[in-house]
């Protein structure tokens, strides 16, 4: 094995300089792909690493975007407050659902996932007195993040800009938790629980219990996930929650390639970047962006990150 | 309640169960057999209902045409499916079952832009067939003989899928191919025709649903997202691989809506949902389904 | 047709890459559902105000012959996606305007952005109150739409003088739109006639399937008359199911339908299935004799432009909205968005119904619709509004 190259933090350099670029919209692109990629990795968790395929996944997105949303715009609370309690929430709500859910196995764990997610949808599409109803929440203030104009280098900053270091210091923190995660002792139970569930079984596993760790655990990185998409997009809707969002990050999961940790950021990025090149040139996006997810799926049939590696592996044997 | 309400009430459901059970039998054909997640089969009942209207056009709306347009409607989307099947489908069994998933959801998109580019925005409608277009009364509830109609024809796919899964050859093989694909292969039988077939069939069972929908709905786009959640959830309530699940699954969903309104009238948001999640917490393999290892 | 069409597609794609626009070029945002069922009235309310782009630039553009220029986006008729192509279009395209967004979740979400960005937005379609409700207020956000307010007072106006009603019912979708128009019409009513009793409200949810429970539901409570704002598709679906149930025959076409149940685009797809007899209303038709002029020689401009004799009554929204825009721009003599703003307020404009005014109070325009009695007459193979009636709506405003 060759050194490994420390991609999290080439990564998070790189992506650091964007808002020297000069273009506040490359900015706005970043953030927005840096936000979908945390919430594409948690979905990763339980896709990639436990082999439990969730249908439902933009629930707890939706409900750390709405936690979020109405601490802060209802209550006052301040972001970091704000944004844990987001987490926490989906958490909790995926560990309620989850009880159920790791009970099933395959595509009725999937369906349970869909019909947890779509009644969570439907009661914030319809409670309008905490939830803005189908209208959801508009105008979310972003964090006062006044005290980094004492930061020398980012004062010049406008607030979306400011929110943007933020967004990219609280996904890389969570992408290094979420490897932590994977590398442990418990991710790799994970592994052996995706591979063979009864065998784990058969050594003593609580499968029941790790799918159920692995769930809450997704479920909280997406709610974190939702909470910053909350800011950003100024606005909370029920959109969020629905079914369309749930195949939209498995899509990029899927994508990007569900068998590499980087994979889901890939997806996302590829994604987001398809989504916004060929919506602004033609109306007709759905044809385009189909024919060319039919082409990647053909052309790269473990994902991109997966036929790349495979690709470069065998330059370097060449 | 008097009895005449709830048979109304009744009645009602059927109707809903079975302008689901339209789309969703040809679903759980090819979930069961092919173990495809097909996405893309509420194209195909959209394409089905874009084609009766344009056949209709055609032959000139208003008269019993209407019956050779749901004919050649159905038959249309077959094709198609055939022709996804052969050129594109088929190099992705081997995958995991997601990529079909992705592939699938990508057919949604392009075939929803290519209806969007073929009939452009607006909506059309198709007018009942004169033979049916009258109605009657039971019980002091008005039934449209199209409507009776719909809810004869249910069963009558039903029983006939039954009595060709069941008791002939093609369809002893096609379960067996459900079962174990590789050796049914080793045993000679050409799975790959079995296949395409199967999935023809189905098509044309979506292309089928959407063209005999049409004088009850309006055909426009959209429909085909609108109905595949919906039509999914009837066919893993009943149970994967049952056909006959499939069908009691479409029943139950109509009385539960229909009587549900009854006692919560804002219930139907969230019917098919709390039904699913209810019969999967209790019954996690579906009222019919067996139970599958993991 | 046809083949216009997949040409279009064509260039879309692959030509029509921004070509350097001509500096002086005033540059709107359109973002408007194209896509899935919204697009039915999203794709004809983008014609509208291509064609008024046309229009103003034939005629030499504005503020000594800069040209308008329409930059429309699909909003696939999700908020956060409008969010993502409004804030593309003012960041990216640079945007000068914002003109668009269709449903009540939609336009509310583009506000703040438009605010955020201090760029005038202007919604042509979305009637939800919430949008300029005194808490949402904000100096760039203005409607030229009508509201459901104003829709639903209006049905109730309707209903109120209906002959022998005693018993309403409603049969609006769960959510906002639904939920809104309800009690507006409900309240309204109370107002105007307190001796009416409210029988049964049924809530089917947006894009049910089959309303033959609720249909059968409702008609088990003998209602004299409903009101109804299904919308679109939505509205073609229930009253194909309705019909052949006896549900019109038995509230004796006592149904009003508000959400454009008489616009032209419904009555066509219905075409002799419509269940005429019924009142319903539409942003537009083409048929109004007593109207002024103005109306007539927009609707033969429209005719010309959609190359469509019975044009669809959507475009109109489209295109008064850029009228409100233009009239700004040309009062204010600058395309300053704080200017324009400020010469919004309480501007009166010649739209082809009449004039409107957006009021200074609230931003929203004295925007009616038509309502009518649905008949069938024997010019037209569908039905059209008989005696239409371009209701003033400002005695319905707050």
């Amino acid at each position: 094995m060759t050194h490994r190259i420390p991609w999290i933090l080439i990564v998070f350099l790189a992506a650091l300089c964007v808002p020297w670029l000069g273009s506040r919209f490359y900015t706005f692109l970043a953030t927005d792909i840096a936000i979908l990629a945390l919430f594409a990795m948690s979905l990763n968790l339980l896709l990639g690493y436990t082999g439990l395929v969730s249908f439902g996944h933009a629930a707890y997105f939706g409900i750390g975007a709405y936690t979020c949303a109405i601490l802060m715009q209802t209550a006052g609370v301040p972001f970091v407050f704000s944004f844990a309690a987001a987490g926490l929430v989906a958490g909790f709500f995926a560990l309620v659902f989850g009880v159920f859910c790791v009970r099933l196995t395959k595509i009725y764990f999937a369906m349970l996932t869909l019909a947890f997610a779509q009644i969570t949808w439907a009661i914030c599409f319809k409670w309008n007195d905490v939830t803005g109803g189908e209208q959801g929440f508009s105008g979310v203030p972003l964090p006062d993040l006044s005290l980094m104009a004492a930061i020398p280098g980012l004062g010049g900053f406008r607030p979306p800009e400011r929110f943007y270091f933020v967004v990219l210091a609280l996904v890389a923190l969570s992408f290094v938790v979420l490897r932590r995660i994977v590398e442990s002792p418990f991710g790799r139970m994970l592994t052996v629980i995706r591979e063979n569930p009864e065998r784990a079984e058969f050594i003593g596993l609580h499968v029941r219990r790790y799918e159920l760790a692995a769930f809450v655990l997704a479920g909280l990185f997406a709610g974190l996930a939702g909470a910053l998409f909350g800011i950003f997009n100024r606005g909370v809707f029920p959109d969020l929650l629905y079914w369309t969002k749930s195949a939209e990050v498995l899509i990029m999961t899927l994508l990007g390639g569900m068998g590499s940790f980087w994979g889901p950021a890939v997806g996302a990025l590829v994604l987001t970047l398809l989504n916004q090149q060929i919506t602004a040139y033609t109306q007709y996006w759905p044809l385009v962006l189909g024919s060319v997810l039919i082409v990647l799926l053909f052309v790269f049939p473990g994902g991109i990150v997966g036929a790349l590696s495979a690709a470069a592996r065998r330059l370097r044997r060449a | 309640m008097e009895p005449s309400f709830i048979f109304g009430q009744f009645v009602g459901g059927l109707t809903a169960a079975m302008t689901l059970f339209l789309i969703a039998s040809g679903l759980s054909l090819i979930f069961g057999v092919l173990r495809v997640l097909n996405f893309a089969h509420g194209s195909f009942y959209m394409i089905g209902a874009y084609l009766a209207w344009q056949i209709v056009q055609w032959i000139g709306p208003g008269g019993e045409g209407f019956w050779l347009a749901v004919l050649g409607a159905a038959v249309g989307v077959a094709v198609l499916g055939g022709v996804i099947e052969r050129l594109l489908l088929r190099h992705l069994y081997r995958r995991e079952e997601l990529y079909q998933l992705l592939f699938t959801y990508a057919l949604v998109l392009v075939i929803a832009d290519m209806a969007k580019l073929v009939w452009g925005t607006q909506q059309f409608g198709v007018s009942r067939p004169p033979s049916l277009a009258g109605s009657f009364q039971v019980f002091d509830t008005t039934v449209p003989h199209y409507n009776l109609f719909l809810v004869l024809l249910g069963p009558a796919i039903a029983l006939g899928f039954w009595y060709f899964l069941n008791r002939t050859r093609t369809g002893r093989m096609i379960r067996a191919a459900a079962l174990d694909r590789e050796m049914l292969g080793t045993l000679g039988a050409n799975v790959d025709r079995l296949y395409t077939g199967m999935f023809m069939l189905g098509s044309f069972l979506a292309g089928l649903g959407g063209a005999l929908v049409t004088p009850i709905k309006s055909i426009i786009p959209g429909m085909d997202v609108a109905i595949i959640v919906e039509a999914f959830i009837v066919v893993v309530i009943g149970g994967l691989g049952s056909f006959w699940g499939t069908f009691f699954g479409a029943i139950i969903y109509g009385q539960v809506l229909s009587f549900g309104i009854l006692i919560f009238p804002r219930f139907s948001s969230f019917a098919v949902f709390a039904l699913m999640a209810a019969v999967l917490i209790l019954r996690p393999w579906g009222l019919f389904g067996r139970p599958i290892s993991r | 047709m046809r083949v216009r069409r997949l040409l279009g597609a064509a260039c879309a794609f692959a030509g029509v890459l921004p070509f350097a626009a001509a500096a002086q070029d005033i540059k709107v945002g359109f973002p408007m559902i194209l896509s899935g069922p919204g697009a039915l009235s999203g794709e004809p309310a983008l014609r509208g105000a291509e064609m008024l782009v046309e229009e103003v630039n034939a005629a030499g553009g504005v503020l000594n012959g800069r040209k308008l220029r329409l930059i429309a986006r699909d909003t696939k008729g999700a908020a956060d996606e409008a969010v993502r192509v409004a804030r593309e279009m003012i960041l990216k395209d640079e945007v000068n305007f914002l003109v668009g967004t269709f449903t009540s979740a939609e336009g509310p979400a583009v506000s703040p952005i438009a605010k955020e960005n201090q760029i005038v937005f202007i919604a042509p379609v979305t009637k939800t109150d919430q949008l300029t409700a005194p808490d949402k207020l904000h100096p760039y956000v203005f409607r030229t739409a009508s509201t459901t307010t104003i829709e639903g007072r209006s049905a109730a106006e309707l209903a109120a003088k209906l002959p022998n009603v005693k018993r309403v019912a409603t049969m609006t979708q769960d959510y906002a739109y639904g939920q809104d128009t309800a009690k507006a019409f409900l309240d309204h009513l109370k107002k105007l006639r307190p001796d009416i009793e409210v029988v049964d409200q049924q809530w089917p949810k947006l894009g049910e399937a089959d309303y033959t429970p609720f249909i059968n539901a409702q008609m088990a409570k003998k209602p004299d008359a409903v009101f109804s704002s299904l919308w679109g598709g939505h509205f073609v679906t229930f009253a194909k199911q309705a019909k052949p149930l006896g549900y019109f025959d038995a509230i004796k076409n006592n149904f009003i339908g508000a959400g454009e149940a008489g616009a032209i685009e419904t009555a066509k797809a219905m075409g002799s299935d419509y269940p005429a007899g019924i009142w319903a209303n539409s942003y537009d038709i083409s048929n109004w004799e007593s109207g002024p002029q103005s109306h007539k020689d927009y609707i033969a401009r429209l005719r010309k432009f959609t190359k469509d004799e019975n044009p669809s009554s959507w475009p109109i929204t489209g295109y008064v909205a850029m009228q409100a825009l233009v009239a700004g721009i040309k009062k204010a003599n600058s395309i300053d968005s704080d200017k324009v703003a400020k010469a919004l307020l309480d501007i009166t404009f010649d739209a082809p119904t009449g004039q409107i005014t957006l009021r200074g109070k609230d931003h929203n325009a004295n925007r009616g619709q038509f309502w009518g009695l649905m008949v069938m007459d024997p010019k037209y193979p569908f039905a059209v509004m008989a005696e239409a009636n371009y209701l003033e709506p400002t005695k319905f405003m707050d």
